[in-house]
């Protein structure tokens, strides 16, 4: 490992190294909120690490990129971390959590991310992956004396474990067809495989098996609603963004490192899109508790990806960038929402308990309203510019069916967003929820901001992610 | 371009569009107190009306395409720009709008509950509306059409009747449908012309240019005119509009509801028309034979039914039926009676709902059967009632009056046919009218209702405009014709 490769990892080096040291003081100062703010702190300095070390050209140590595509998702990730960590400060100390481990758990899973966004082979892939969803793990059953967040973390823990089996035997049948781990010389060897290429297209299913798990394509779908409502709201905010997006950018790396080689996977992920996107609609539509709808609706979110990435054409790739950007901050913003109207007696999960809150609470109800209508596509919202790029992504490549389906689920995906935007302004007496902190306003607007910029003035960020794609 | 010389350089339509959001954020900030929230709002909306008026006085005999133009750039990545534009149509109907929004804000004077929201929804309505209008860019069109329907949605939803969550999500999915088809056409559409001419753009006037084999154009143009006709309402597209029109709140959103179906009617001859003239052409019979349809159909609902909001809402798609059979003529005569027909049938329309609101709050019932005698009661009231009733079955000398004969006389010109069929439904017109009047104002009053007052000087001023513009379109429509002559696209 050269100096060159150490400066590219700096960003993550920061943020394990911080990650260590909080878990060391935590062990002797149980204070939560200076540990909390050093977390914040951590994840700001590897955000801006990430931001001003030149981009360098080289792999690092063979395993993950350094180029600007997998700079851009380590920010974006730091910043993640950052903005759930200022979201949890309250929601961490009135629960009493461990706040060392914790914060710890929270940069660990970070780093993992960003590490994911990059990976170049797939060990790489595996080892990233790994990493945050071990610490994930623990963070989904943080709240002990939780009876569902126990159950959630026991699903996600078997069945994330299942997942890691497929992914380490699909790498082994890759690697037993192919002779390399390094992902572009692995998707070549695919076509030259010979007798051996049965089982490398085997291989290379139970690895999109494995990552459908994180993403939840159906019909590896089943842990995540129960998951979404174990979790502490400011956990659920992290799978939903980050651990979703990091495997999301990893399949662009995956796919997008080798076009054409992946011919025989096309029908496959084309069934997947399609099962996904309407099981989504149709579970999400009944669903009578927040995060249970906005679990079912990240399937559809995820299926809407595969749809743009089916073509394995630069614009899809950079349109799949751009969506999970706006798709990470309307999430943040959404389950921001959530958790800043928590208090000791829980999470308003329950849609009853948001009736007419919109009133009560006009702010949080108009940040909840313009996240809730950028993930169902409304227009002035990043949704809308991100859905826009996705599909016109799709149709150019020749993906109209599917295209025509994607919309048809956004359709429908109005459907369920709208009803959750009716409760907020019907006219019951609202309940008497927590007012909110200053710095979960300052969260919350950062987040409106970002989505309604996007939506306005896309420009300087769609030519980014344009750049960003390989 | 001859408006520039009368009229001093500023951007004049983003004006238009930008004075009523403005408006409507200064009502949020100031949602404390309710009376300064209704004079700004009244001041927004007589403000934009009075711009409204200025363009047209100064630009109605502009020569060219455009009397006024602003193109920025916006999204260069995929060719999306932010370009308006006014012409002889998007004047009469910005005018239009500008001007029931006053009516709009008036009659939401004694509204209660959360006015300052009330109003702000209002006037994110109106820049709304006043962008659909004036967008020549498929995306900034699409983002306005689609912004429009939010604070309908809210203003149904919130305000509303009995039903109202369930109309107005409905109201707010069927019309999403429809635009959801028009994005995938207009997706394709910019695709097709890409790759045809090598630049990618979103601009009216560049993808007018495309050339398309006859099968994608009717597909292309399905999609277009599936928005259009779920929003006009076209026949079978229509089932969402009466129970939207009934739910939607009786103080000021209704009659612009109106203006809603006036935007499919828009979408139609500014974009589905020109950009597929083949399709067009071939469509034309379908759509005239679905425009009679509806003339006949919602003229039938109108008379079966008992509630006095809901058979303004059949007439409305029933006199929308008359405007789509004189596009669907395809001849300069009928076509300006269409334009001009909606135009007064909006003010018409407005008025009614507007008379039917004040009823409502005096007696406190919208249905035919408890209603009765109200001429006894409060004759003014009636007198304005039997007015705007007759204006709308289409009497001689005033306003829908026209409009009608024109769209007739331009449709017998190029198919007789289709004008003998028509004037059957102006019988049924007249016939549920004159029902319509005949159990509000005449017959037995109920024997349990308390004495009516009549109209105040807050109503006064919200009809007596509405009966002189009635009056004055009625004798002298020719002031609105002649912006049209010189608009694109017509036959």
């Amino acid at each position: 490992m050269t100096m060159l490769d150490l400066l590219a990892l700096a960003p993550v080096l920061v943020l394990v190294m911080g990650a260590s040291t909080l878990l060391m003081v935590g062990a002797w100062h149980h204070e939560p909120r200076p540990l909390i703010a050093g977390g914040i702190a951590v994840a700001l300095v590897a955000a801006a690490t990430a931001g001003m070390t030149p981009p360098g050209g080289a792999e690092i140590a063979g395993l993950f990129s350094s180029a600007p595509f997998a700079r851009y998702f380590a920010i974006l990730w730091a910043l993640t971390a950052a903005l759930i960590l200022m979201l949890s400060l309250r929601y961490a100390g009135e629960r009493a959590f461990a706040a060392g481990e914790y914060v710890a758990l929270i940069l660990f899973s970070a780093a993992g991310m960003a590490l994911l966004s990059g990976a170049t082979s797939l060990v790489g892939l595996f080892l990233s992956l790994e990493s945050f969803t071990l610490a994930l793990y623990i963070l989904v059953s943080f709240h002990r004396n939780s009876d569902i967040g126990a159950e959630a973390g026991l699903k996600y823990l078997v069945l994330g474990a299942v997942a890691t089996g497929f992914m380490a035997f699909g790498i082994a049948l890759i690697y037993a067809a192919s002779g390399t781990f390094h992902l572009p010389e692995a998707l070549a060897g695919l076509q030259t495989g010979g007798q051996l290429r049965p089982w490398g297209l085997l291989g290379w299913g139970l690895l999109l098996v494995a990552l459908g798990f994180k993403i939840s394509l159906v019909p590896f779908h089943l842990w995540t609603p129960d998951v979404y409502q174990g979790a502490p709201a400011p956990v659920t905010a992290l799978l939903a963004t980050g651990s979703k997006g990091a495997v999301g950018a990893a399949l662009v790396m995956v796919l997008g490192s080798a076009a054409g080689a992946w011919q025989e996977l096309v029908p496959l992920l084309w069934l997947l899109a399609l099962a996904t996107m309407l099981v989504g609609s149709l579970c999400a539509l009944p669903q009578e508790n927040l995060k249970r709808l906005l679990a079912y609706s990240s399937l559809v979110h995820m299926g809407y990806l595969l749809t743009a990435l089916l073509p394995g054409s630069p614009e899809g790739y950079g349109a799949v960038v751009f969506y999970l950007t706006v798709y990470a901050v309307a999430s943040l913003g959404a389950f921001g929402v959530l958790t800043s109207l928590s208090d000791p007696r829980g999470e308003p999960q329950d849609l009853a308990a948001w009736r007419g809150l919109g009133y009560r609470y006009p702010l949080r109800a108009l940040v909840l309203t313009a996240c809730l209508l950028s993930l169902a596509g409304m227009p002035l919202t990043g949704g809308f510019i991100g859905k826009f790029a996705l599909f016109s992504a799709a149709i150019k490549g020749g993906f109209t069916g599917l295209a025509v389906i994607a919309i048809f689920a956004s359709l429908i995906s109005f459907a369920y967003y709208l009803r959750v935007v009716m409760v907020l302004y019907s006219s019951d007496d609202p309940r008497e929820l927590h007012s909110g902190t200053p710095l979960e306003h300052a969260v919350l607007l950062v987040c409106v901001t970002a989505v309604l910029l996007t939506g306005l003035y896309p420009g300087p960020l769609l030519d980014l992610t344009a750049a960003l794609v390989p | 371009m001859t408006a520039a010389t009368t009229l001093p350089q500023f951007p004049w339509l983003s004006l238009l569009i930008g004075l009523p959001l403005a408006g409507a954020l200064l009502c949020l900030l100031h949602r404390r107190s309710r009376q300064e929230c209704r004079w700004l709002a009244l001041a927004t909306t007589l403000a934009t009306l009075a711009i409204c008026i200025g363009l047209f006085v100064a630009c109605r005999h502009g020569d060219g395409p455009w009397l006024l133009r602003e193109d920025a750039a916006w999204i260069p990545r995929f060719g999306i720009r932010y370009t308006l534009g006014l012409d002889g149509l998007s004047l009469l109907l910005t005018l239009l709008t500008a001007g029931l929004h006053v009516v709009a804000v008036l009659l939401a004077w004694p509204e209660q509950r959360r006015l300052p929201q009330f109003l702000a929804l209002l006037l994110v309505l109106e820049s709304g509306l006043m962008g659909v209008f004036l967008a020549v860019d498929l995306v900034l069109f699409y983002l306005f059409w689609e912004v429009m329907l939010l604070p309908m949605l809210f203003l149904i939803g919130i305000w509303g009747g009995e039903n109202r969550r369930r109309a107005a999500v409905r109201f707010f999915l069927y019309t999403l449908a429809g635009s959801l088809a028009m994005l995938v056409a207009m997706i394709a559409l910019y695709l097709l012309h890409g790759a045809q001419s090598g630049s990618y753009s979103f601009a009216l006037a560049d993808l007018l240019q495309t050339r398309l084999p006859l099968t994608q154009e009717y597909l292309l143009f399905g999609g277009f005119m599936l928005a259009f006709a779920i929003k006009a309402p076209l026949v079978p597209f229509h089932t969402w509009q009466p129970d939207a029109l009934s739910e939607a709140p009786a103080n000021g959103a209704v009659d612009v509801t109106g203006l809603l179906l006036k935007t499919g009617i828009y979408g139609m001859i500014r974009f589905a028309f020109p950009l597929f003239p083949n399709a067009t052409r071939d469509a034309l019979p379908l759509l005239a034979a679905l425009a009679l349809v509806g003339l006949f159909h919602a003229a039938w609902s109108a008379y079966r039914q008992d509630d006095v909001k809901r058979i303004l809402a059949y007439s409305s798609i029933s006199h929308l039926g008359l405007v789509l059979l004189g596009l669907a003529a395809w001849n300069t005569t009928a076509w300006q009676g269409s334009v001009l027909l909606m135009v007064t049938h909006g003010i018409v329309t407005g008025a009614l709902f507007a008379v039917v609101a004040m009823l409502r709050s005096r007696t406190g019932t919208r249905n035919l059967n408890e209603l009765g005698g109200l001429w006894g009661a409060a004759p003014q009231l009636s007198a304005c009632f039997l007015f705007f009733a007759l204006a709308s079955l289409g009497l001689p000398g005033l306003a829908n009056f026209a409009g009608e004969i024109l769209v007739l006389l331009g449709t017998f010109r190029s198919q007789p046919l289709w004008a003998l069929l028509a004037l059957p439904g102006l019988v049924f017109t007249a016939a549920y009218l004159l029902r319509l009047v005949q159990g509000t104002l005449w017959g037995p009053a109920p024997a349990a209702r308390a004495a009516i007052p009549d109209l105040t000087v807050r109503e006064w001023l919200v009809l007596l405009p509405l009966i002189v513009l009635t009056v004055w379109l009625g004798l002298a429509p020719a002031p609105l014709l002649a912006p049209l002559a010189a608009v694109g696209g017509l036959p």
